[in-house]
């Protein structure tokens, strides 16, 4: 399990260190952060084997651009989980082998669908302890465009198959999807 | 709307699409090329980066195979390894100005110990070219050693320049490996911080470009007798008119 909590670690010095050719910190930030950083690939590729060759690709690739990390952008814990999931999306996106329908189309057939018929969706997620800074906002999105957006975020899956998943037509999700980001985004500014 | 919001919200949308991870691979790749060049967009994805962050907090930890780790480093050390300068990249590293700008530092080192070592050793056979290696930090590209030979002379004489810290559990040893050998082969362990002569009476003749190479290993030297810690400082044989 990780070892320490994240707000005594110090990301950024640690990425420098492997800027500057340190091993010993790649391995700390490994220790720090590698449970973690696999438990959130396996829950996107929901393969175990498959998720730890994406954390090695992320912790060669974290040492390889260590020098391109730039604090001034965003902070060190996050660049790791950047690296790591796009790895993942990534990987998962290549080998999906859906074909989306034409997004007017299906807008169009979506058209009568009221989102009435979902509101009474439950959580898929136990949110609430861990969303953090997040979780307020989070909770002002009706329970199914929630679980739209982690649906998304946290298991990759993509528009169809959260639009499999609920039920609910494709054209309906993408913008559930596109107007929670934007609650979420104002919510959060 | 005037134009420029609906553009920046459609940069926007999109910077929160990818970061949510509902693209298609096709549109990943666009993204992740724009990303290249396109400054307002990588600021968005790093904003809807760093508003989402919090949900990974959603994924249980689980702890990795005990053989992931090496495993890691295993890639690290055979990836240093295929960028150990061969011809090309040799060339580069000769050319560029920031391995001439840290060698500036230890220049006048270099040059001072090269002229007395020169002045010391015995006669040169004539006409028997001399070689000489800087053998530089992989990262840093600070010098930390010289080795010089002469063509016509069965030994080396490789001497500090700089400080090399080890730690009390390792040793550094010494590698060689000319252009079509098969592997590098230990020339021994060496002290930081003490000139060494060291004999070369079983290898073949030094070649330009020879490679060679500092290692951290265990104490004892590497038990495979390649290799295997990751390297200290390295540098190819110049011959010098």
């Amino acid at each position: 399990m990780p070892n320490r909590q994240t707000q005594d670690f110090d990301y950024d010095a640690a990425i420098k260190a492997c800027a500057a050719g340190h091993r010993p910190a790649l391995e700390t930030l490994y220790r720090q952060e590698g449970p973690r950083l696999l438990g959130v690939a396996q829950r996107l590729l929901r393969d175990r084997a498959w998720a730890e060759d994406i954390v090695h690709d992320a912790f060669v690739k974290i040492w390889n651009q260590a020098g391109s990390f730039d604090a001034a952008r965003g902070s060190g814990r996050g660049w790791l989980y950047s690296i790591t999931r796009n790895l993942a999306l990534n990987a998962l996106r290549d080998t999906a082998r859906e074909t989306d329908v034409d997004d007017d189309t299906a807008a169009a057939l979506d058209a009568r669908h009221a989102i009435d018929a979902w509101q009474d969706t439950r959580d898929a997620f136990d949110w609430r302890a861990s969303a953090g800074q997040i979780g307020p906002c989070l909770e002002q999105l009706e329970p199914v465009r929630r679980n739209c957006v982690l649906h998304a975020y946290v298991e990759g899956l993509s528009h169809s198959e959260i639009a499999q998943r609920l039920g609910a037509p494709l054209g309906t999700v993408k913008a559930w999807i596109k107007r929670s980001l934007q609650a979420l985004k104002e919510c959060l500014a | 709307m005037s134009a420029p919001q609906d553009f920046q919200d459609d940069r926007d949308e999109l910077a929160g699409e990818y970061v949510l991870g509902t693209l298609s691979a096709a549109q990943r790749r666009d993204v992740q090329a724009r990303l290249t060049h396109d400054a307002a967009l990588r600021e968005a994805v790093a904003r809807w980066e760093d508003r989402l962050l919090p949900l990974t907090n959603l994924s249980e930890p689980v702890e990795p195979s005990r053989s992931l780790w090496p495993r890691i480093l295993r890639t690290l050390d055979a990836s240093q390894a295929a960028a150990r300068p061969a011809a090309p990249r040799a060339a580069g590293l000769w050319n560029s100005l920031n391995f001439w700008r840290s060698l500036a530092a230890g220049g006048l080192a270099a040059v001072l110990v090269l002229g007395s070592s020169l002045a010391l050793r015995p006669a040169a056979t004539p006409g028997a070219p001399q070689y000489v290696v800087v053998l530089v930090a992989p990262q840093s590209q600070a010098p930390g050693w010289v080795v010089q030979a002469q063509a016509g002379q069965s030994a080396v004489q490789l001497v500090p320049i700089a400080a090399t810290e080890v730690p009390p559990d390792r040793a550094l040893e010494f590698w060689t490996k000319a252009d079509g050998w098969a592997g590098p082969v230990s020339l021994g362990l060496i002290k930081p911080g003490e000139p060494v002569v060291i004999p070369l009476d079983k290898l073949p003749p030094l070649e330009p470009n020879q490679l060679f190479e500092l290692t951290l290993e265990p104490k004892t030297g590497s038990p495979i007798g390649k290799p295997t810690g990751p390297i200290q400082f390295i540098g190819r044989a110049v011959k010098m008119l």
